[in-house]
């Protein structure tokens, strides 16, 4: 009995008061997303009464065009993801394997640029779209495409360095065998490189779509429109500070959308949790 | 044999894409020119021409591999962070947004005066005979009616106009009035136009149908390059500094002025203005204590779950499952969740605890939340990343010190901890590093505050460096980017160093 204290018992006493910890915020959230008046106020810990209102509210309201803003989300992210690691792994791969002139400077640059706090630059962009939109105003402020050219940008320091890391562990032997063999720094990277990176590739797209998903700042100040805005500014906005006045739909909405993310990011926890051993942290 | 051949589809799909971006960049390339953007004009043009040659020459073949990525990290990042720099050493702000030569137009623009006698006609809008726009005006007094255009003024005969109830000319030969919605669309654009009147004297409209007799009473003289006003003599000169001051006195200044180079001013008043500098610094301290304190909480609570979950206990994957879920959910959403917990009335926080707290209110009720909301998104990472570490350190230094005599705490204080420090500093620091500027937080849970916004005060008492400075940037009636951008130039000499620091400890520039 004592060595079960001594061994196992003051483990779960360490956990558990975390794990309450951990799930109080969530606990509490469903509770108010299934709070049939939907206001802030906690009468009771435990639910007494169940209704899903505030889901109704959330798909019939005309005020909170929930689903369009997913769906709006989701097409940002998800281009975004696939573009930038598709750009980005051809990059990481000349970074990583071929020789040339200016690769120093060149791998210290994105370093350095990367350790620019990226908002403080956020009105010089805001500048540019701006006087883009003046001669191309489907790309510039205020349309999704804009914003998704923008995040592009931003996205090519980290997956860049990201990939690299991934590169420089596929053994140089494929590459000089390969070569022998007459086959061209293109080819060994369509077909050398590519087929073995896929699982990698994958899961940095995933992160740069939570990454992206989770983008508040730039999201907010690009789009304006009701129908063009993404999950995070719409939810951001609808709750607007008045936590008390719209909190159950806002509830029930954080619940949906987080959904997806917490599903792709358990299921993909094993990769996601040795990239970040590699050194990147998650936004 | 050759294994490996080029094959005539992948030079198809080559030649289309290569078509494709080229001609999309070319018509963008044109539009710019078109519009007068021709900085970005040129920017699409060389990244055109580096397109061409690098896809249809084997000039080299890196970049073949790089040139899209680094157009738009230039695009989109590069440029806007030089740009950045460029105006720390501008006074940039509320007042001072344009270019010179925009702020003279403007000047001259606001540089009017009604006459003495504040003289006003009814008048209705319209077009003449030519199709310009013109002014139907009726002086009331005299029976006087004309029609004035940008260009000149024809007098009217009574039997020329059609007069309504009130005397007001209502049409005329050669003036064709606009009927409601040309009116709505063109009164805006009729503002700014100067209808003739006589010598130096002409009319504005004033709302749909009035306008009223002006002058330009400021003049711009090119050579000297100085305003003077006609009616009090006083002359304005360039004071170096973006505005044109009264030459005897330095408090009058005209209303608009430009973004002018001033050197190291911005970073001078950082150090120097105490308006400035106190609250930089109260910040400052603020942000390394938040910043430390989030990655001595989170990795402490991480490090304590990961020992205690070390070994194959009952539940074991349960735990594990629930205790990521703050780090698997979008943390925007978390961030939110928590603002609506830590409210005063009815939040779910107060009502746990049967307190009244004015979270957000308080300074330090403020911060305090703010390190408990942080706790609770990061311990996740650091368990996940100490539980990994803790079984890559070999159990055999363990054993060999228990054989020694060590008890369980002394083996952690001297064997595992240090061991473990020393695989996760990198992590420590970059964790450091990313909550430096872990602008969302602060920003979508407290917004820096709380402040005392009547007292005009930037600062609020969560505020971190780069919330402060976006709110010195972007917040409030009062915007200065000059001054925000030196700051940046700050904050990037900060984590640039902690960050190059963390870069040495895990060798990664080693492999150059």
């Amino acid at each position: 009995m004592t060595n079960w204290l001594k061994n196992v018992a003051w483990r779960h006493a360490v956990v558990i008061p975390v794990l309450l910890f951990t799930l109080f915020p969530l606990y509490m959230v469903v509770l108010s997303s299934l709070n049939p008046s939907g206001s802030l106020q906690v009468t009771s810990f435990v639910p007494n009464k169940i209704s899903f209102n505030n889901f109704d509210t959330l798909f019939n309201n005309p005020q909170i065009p929930f689903l369009t803003w997913m769906k709006n989300s989701v097409v940002v992210a998800g281009f975004v993801a696939v573009v930038s690691v598709a750009i980005g792994a051809a990059s990481a791969f000349a970074f990583s394997r071929l020789k040339f002139k200016g690769k120093k400077f060149g791998l210290q640059t994105l370093l350095l640029v990367q350790m620019f706090p990226s908002i403080l630059s956020l009105s010089a962009v805001y500048v540019i779209m701006e006087r883009v939109h003046n001669f191309a105003p489907d790309i510039g402020l205020g349309t999704q495409s804009g914003l998704i050219l923008v995040y592009l940008g931003g996205a090519m320091g980290v997956n860049i360095w990201l990939l690299k890391g991934f590169v420089d562990s596929i053994p140089m032997e494929l590459d000089e065998a390969a070569r022998i063999d007459g086959a061209s720094a293109v080819q060994i990277y369509w077909q050398i490189f590519v087929p073995l990176a896929t699982p990698v590739l994958a899961v940095v797209a995933l992160l740069s779509f939570i990454g992206t998903f989770n983008e508040y700042v730039l999201a907010s100040l690009f789009l304006s429109d009701m129908d063009s805005r993404t999950i995070a500014v719409g939810l951001q906005q609808f709750i607007g500070g008045q936590y008390s006045k719209n909190w159950g739909p806002f509830a029930a909405g954080s619940i949906l959308a987080s959904i997806p993310i917490v599903i792709i990011f358990l299921s993909a926890q094993k990769y996601i949790v040795n990239g970040l051993t590699a050194g990147s942290v998650k936004g | 044999m050759r294994l490996f051949k080029g094959s005539s589809l992948a030079v198809l799909v080559k030649i289309i894409l290569l078509t494709i971006s080229i001609s999309v960049l070319g018509t963008l390339a044109l539009a710019a020119f078109a519009h007068g953007e021709s900085e970005i004009g040129i920017f699409i043009s060389i990244a055109i021409a580096a397109l061409a040659v690098t896809y249809l020459s084997k000039i080299s073949v890196p970049m073949k591999f790089f040139l899209p990525g680094m157009v738009l990290l230039a695009a989109f990042v590069v440029v806007p962070i030089l740009y950045t720099l460029t105006m720390s050493v501008y006074k940039y702000q509320t007042g001072n947004y344009i270019s010179k030569s925009e702020a003279i137009t403007q000047d001259l623009l606001i540089g009017i005066q009604p006459d003495p006698e504040g003289t006003t006609f009814d008048m209705r809008l319209g077009t003449d005979s030519n199709g310009d726009v013109a002014i139907l005006a009726s002086d009331l007094l005299t029976n006087s009616y004309f029609i004035s255009t940008t260009k000149n003024k024809i007098d009217l005969q009574p039997n020329q106009v059609t007069l309504n109830a009130d005397g007001v000319a209502e049409g005329a030969d050669g003036f064709k009035k606009y009927n409601s919605s040309q009116l709505t669309k063109s009164a805006d654009e009729a503002s700014k136009l100067r209808f003739v009147y006589k010598q130096d004297y002409f009319l504005l409209t004033e709302g749909f149908d009035l306008a009223a007799v002006n002058s330009q009473v400021l003049s711009y003289d090119s050579a000297t390059d100085t305003f003077t006003n006609a009616t009090t003599g006083v002359t304005y000169k360039d004071n170096g500094r973006g505005n044109f001051v009264n030459t005897k006195n330095k408090k009058d200044i005209l209303p608009v002025g430009w973004r002018a180079p001033i050197w190291f001013d911005n970073f001078v008043k950082l150090a120097t203005d105490p308006k400035i500098s106190g609250p930089l610094v109260g910040v400052f301290i603020w942000t390394v204590v938040f910043s430390s304190l989030t990655v001595i909480t989170q990795f402490a609570l991480g490090l304590l779950i990961a020992i205690a979950l070390d070994k194959k206990i009952r539940g074991r994957r349960f735990y594990r499952a629930i205790l990521i879920l703050p780090y698997a959910m979008p943390s925007l959403m978390s961030i939110l969740i928590w603002g609506g917990m830590f409210q005063t009335e009815f939040g779910a926080i107060n009502t746990l605890l049967g307190t009244q707290i004015n979270w957000f209110d308080d300074p330090w009720f403020a911060r305090a939340a703010v390190l408990v909301v942080n706790l609770w998104l990061g311990f996740p990472y650091f368990y996940l990343v100490s539980s990994g570490s803790l079984t890559a350190i070999p159990s055999e230094l363990a054993e060999a010190a228990s054989v020694d005599g060590a008890n369980p705490r002394q083996i952690f204080r001297k064997i595992t901890l240090p061991l473990l420090l020393q695989i996760l500093a990198p992590l420590l620091i970059a964790s450091f590093a990313f909550n430096f500027n872990n602008f969302n937080l602060i920003y979508l849970l407290t917004g820096g505050g709380p402040r005392d916004d009547l007292g005009g005060q930037v600062a609020g008492a969560t505020d971190i460096l780069i919330s402060y400075t976006y709110r010195i940037a972007f917040g409030g009636s009062n915007q200065n980017l000059g001054l925000a951008s030196a700051i940046s130039v700050l904050i990037f000499v900060i984590v640039a160093s902690i960050s190059l620091y963390g870069v040495r400890k895990t060798k990664v520039l080693d492999e150059f």
